[in-house]
């Protein structure tokens, strides 16, 4: 087995795709059952979300096409006044529950997707600079992070939420809801990001290709981002999986406690706190439903970050 | 918020104990505020009438009864005369007088109020001595002492030292949080959207038949919540009791549920006077509800049984006017609905001139009436059937009225109780047109306005033959169906539930009295 995790593309000149089949970490991914278990799902899920409109039976926003007398039917029973029959029920609006959840996917996975997009870039960029310019610089964006990890995150990312709805006019909420969830769980993940990224750079700066390129009289901005970001990329690619995971539930925790995505554009968090309402009463399946889905992508995400770490450590070979 | 409440609650739960005579109860509304005059609905003037007092107050049975006045008669046509009872305290120690009287309806008929409507036909009133008022009408009004049992008393020299004179509708002054009734109860804590404590008031002036020691108010927004709170007995009971949960807490021995047909109606209101639409895609074109037609499109094109029977799972009855039948006034002659045509809905609506339907906004409470926000949700997509797309917003109370009275809507959901019990109370609050001079209108939202129905409610007020009266407010009902002037939902159901050990008695206008409750 080769030490590295790098690609070394250049001397053997098989095609792209054969190259990137026969590579370490395929080798690894072949072998490791839980890990293509893990990505068949999250596959799965993922493409089923994307490709919703298609996927599933009805359109869940379209009130158009709801009848409310289907309200409550249970999964697989054909309903006692239309006689329609829906696969996994139908939630209080005699929506199907089926393609509620997959829209709902949508919602949760573009709202992970864009917030460890935002955290990542953020972090990444700090991390760089902190590591690379070190001194006051790095002091300050270091203490800033260290504050801010002495709040629970999902803290953190309510009082984001907060102050945006206190300053956008009402009319707007619904709208930026979403945005509003993205930016609130980006900044409140940057900071896992940036203390990576800033260990990584102090070793890398110290390195002789560092040197040379200083020497040669590159400018700072060209030796962070041509050199030395494609350096410490791989423990960033571990860390935003994972992350993705953990934006997923971030997402489905402020959804649920009624700060999330407006019940117009329900995420899997905001099915769950409806749900949740008609617990007691016995429709079981307006909340088993998506609190299951929400379980099987969330831990198919974090296995897979998982797996991805342990390939990449190589002290782990 | 709501995390923070529910923990502050727990912790509240597990410091008090056991002590057997501290009753807990649970609602979805906080009273927003503790001032009786300041704002005219039902959470604010169902709790203070454990702390406030009238000069009657309503039994069990929704019977008027003597209060604060032991007696009244009627000055012929003129007005009516109010006997006080002697002795009464404040629960600060002052005396109740005749004066305290003059002030309260000097405060209650300020521009500032929200309750001055009560007092429309009121001219003027006069303290004859310490002991004895009268109240004089521009013209006669036989069911005045009727329509004043929420009209609360308060100090003058209390409200004076505490320069809360004039209520505070949408601010805040010393009055919104504290009180100084002359009620069974006083207000010991008030944490808006927390908790409210109150105590026995020990120099009543009637012999208290509960035996509470001590209340608690904890609003519970969550209904799963509430059920589950009632259920580990961490609160005696809670109002009202989710609809889908009915059935679950009748079969349990632990609880029970009391069930019955509030006075309130759910209706859907119009913006009649509104040049323009407010919200969607038609944002700043023509207002289409100004036109009949439309208006009845919308009432075609809802399907009020299958919200009963869904949302309401059967706790609830659909109604055709602003009263239910129950009350005094209904019109017989009117009890059709608009019956459920969403084909006939698009033919009206093409023959308005809008055969592609329109976009406009719909704004709803989500924590007022129950499932207020699912009947909209159900409503958008029974508009969305017949071409209108609404664009739904749903708010907390606290936030929704001032949404109302700024006309921020295209059309909104209200429900109305008739706290008088009778079909004119809605025609002079919701149908009559807005005058603040007249205090006439002062929930007519949209503006809907009908000359006929100006002219008919003075003769209703002043109408002593019932037939007369009858065919008066009948004729009120039709003109209101035909012009289409609101749309009409459902009476909503009663839904309390309490722990088996709680005696209790639900009145019918979904008032809570705690002097009423015995814990076994």
């Amino acid at each position: 087995m080769t030490n590295t995790s790098q690609p070394d593309a250049q001397h053997k000149a098989p095609s792209r795709l054969a190259q990137f089949w026969g590579s370490d970490i395929m080798w690894k991914f072949r072998h490791s059952p839980v890990a293509i278990v893990a990505f068949i799902f999250t596959a799965l899920l993922v493409l089923s979300a994307v490709f919703a409109p298609l996927v599933a039976p009805h359109n869940p926003f379209d009130p158009a096409s709801l009848n409310l007398l289907n309200g409550f039917t249970p999964p697989m029973e054909p309903n006692a006044f239309t006689g329609d029959a829906f696969l996994l029920g139908t939630d209080d609006q005699g929506r199907d529950v089926f393609s509620t959840i997959l829209y709902g996917m949508r919602v949760s996975l573009f709202v992970g997707f864009a917030a460890v997009s935002l955290g990542l870039i953020l972090g990444v960029s700090l991390g760089l600079v902190a590591g690379y310019f070190g001194g006051i610089v790095d002091a300050i964006i270091m203490r800033v992070a260290d504050v801010q990890l002495t709040f629970p995150s999902i803290l953190v990312a309510m009082l984001i939420f907060g102050i945006a709805k206190g300053v956008t006019p009402p009319e707007y909420r619904d709208e930026m809801a979403i945005w509003v969830l993205i930016i609130a769980i980006g900044l409140s993940d940057w900071v896992q990001f940036a203390r990576v990224v800033r260990g990584a750079t102090l070793v890398e700066v110290r390195k002789e290709y560092v040197q040379a390129a200083r020497l040669i009289g590159r400018s700072s901005r060209s030796i962070i981002f041509g050199h030395i970001l494609r350096n410490v990329l791989s423990p960033v690619l571990v860390i935003a999986t994972i992350s993705l995971a953990l934006a997923i539930i971030a997402e489905a925790t402020l959804s649920f406690l009624g700060v999330g995505a407006p019940p117009t554009q329900p995420s899997l968090g905001t099915l769950i706190r409806i749900g949740q309402q008609y617990l007691f009463s016995g429709e079981w399946w307006i909340l088993l439903f998506p609190a299951a889905t929400l379980l099987l992508l969330a831990l198919s995400v974090n296995l897979l970050g998982d797996w991805l770490r342990d390939a990449l450590n190589p002290k782990l070979k | 918020m709501k995390k923070f409440m529910l923990a502050s609650v727990l912790a509240l739960l597990a410091s008090q104990g056991a002590h057997a005579e501290t009753f807990k109860w649970a609602g979805t509304t906080d009273p927003q505020t503790m001032d009786p005059h300041a704002v005219n609905s039902a959470p604010v003037l169902g709790f203070l009438n454990n702390v406030y007092e009238g000069l009657m107050r309503r039994g069990r049975d929704m019977s008027i009864e003597p209060a604060l006045a032991e007696s009244w008669e009627a000055l012929g046509t003129d007005g009516w005369r109010f006997h006080l009872r002697e002795g009464v305290k404040f629960h600060d120690g002052s005396d109740f007088t005749a004066d305290d009287v003059l002030f309260s309806y000097e405060r209650a008929t300020l521009p500032q109020s929200d309750v001055a409507s009560w007092f429309a036909t009121i001219s003027d009133v006069k303290i004859v001595d310490d002991y004895t008022v009268d109240f004089l009408t521009t013209a006669p009004n036989p069911i005045f002492p009727d329509t004043i049992a929420n009209f609360m008393i308060l100090d003058r020299g209390w409200a004076e030292a505490n320069g809360s004179t004039v209520p505070a509708k949408d601010a805040e002054n010393f009055a919104t949080r504290n009180t100084n009734g002359t009620g069974a109860f006083k207000v010991v804590e008030r944490q808006p959207d927390l908790k409210t404590v109150l105590e026995p008031f020990d120099g009543w002036w009637e012999e208290a038949t509960h035996n509470i020691t001590r209340a608690e108010f904890t609003p519970i927004q969550n209904s799963a919540t509430a059920v589950a709170a009632l259920l580990s007995g961490e609160v005696d009971m809670i109002n009202p009791v989710p609809t889908q949960d009915v059935a679950r807490l009748s079969s349990n021995p632990d609880v029970k549920v009391a069930q019955g047909i509030e006075a309130r109606v759910i209706m859907l209101g119009f913006g009649h006077e509104a040049e323009e639409l407010k919200y969607g895609a038609n944002a700043g074109d023509a207002n289409p509800f100004r036109d009949a037609r439309v208006r009845k499109a919308v009432n075609h094109g809802v399907n009020v049984d299958a919200i009963v029977q869904t949302i309401m799972r059967g706790a609830g009855e659909p109604v055709s006017q602003l009263v239910s039948s129950t009350m005094r006034g209904y019109s017989d002659a009117h009890a059709a609905r608009y019956e459920y045509n969403p084909t006939l809905a698009k033919e009206l609506l093409a023959e308005a001139g809008y055969p592609e339907g329109f976009s406009f906004g719909l704004k709803c409470p989500n924590n007022r009436y129950i499932n207020d926000e699912a009947v909209c949700q159900a409503t958008v997509g029974m508009l969305a059937q017949i071409g209108l797309d609404a664009q739904l917003e749903a708010m907390p109370v606290s936030n929704y009225w001032p949404e109302l009275r700024a006309d921020n809507y295209d059309m909104y959901m209200l429900g109305w109780a008739p706290g008088s019990f009778d079909a004119e109370h809605p025609i002079r609050f919701l149908v009559t047109t807005p005058n603040p001079e007249k205090k006439l209108g002062s929930w007519n939202f949209g503006g809907f306005s009908n000359e006929r129905i100006d002219e008919i409610l003075p003769l209703v007020q002043s109408e002593v033959d019932d037939t007369k009266r009858q065919a008066l407010l009948d004729e009120a009902a039709k003109i209101l169906q035909d012009e289409a002037g609101y749309v009409p939902l459902y009476v909503q159901a009663l839904l309390w539930g309490t722990r088996e050990n709680i005696d209790l008695v639900q009145r019918a206008d979904n008032f809570f009295i705690l002097r009423w409750v015995t814990v076994n």
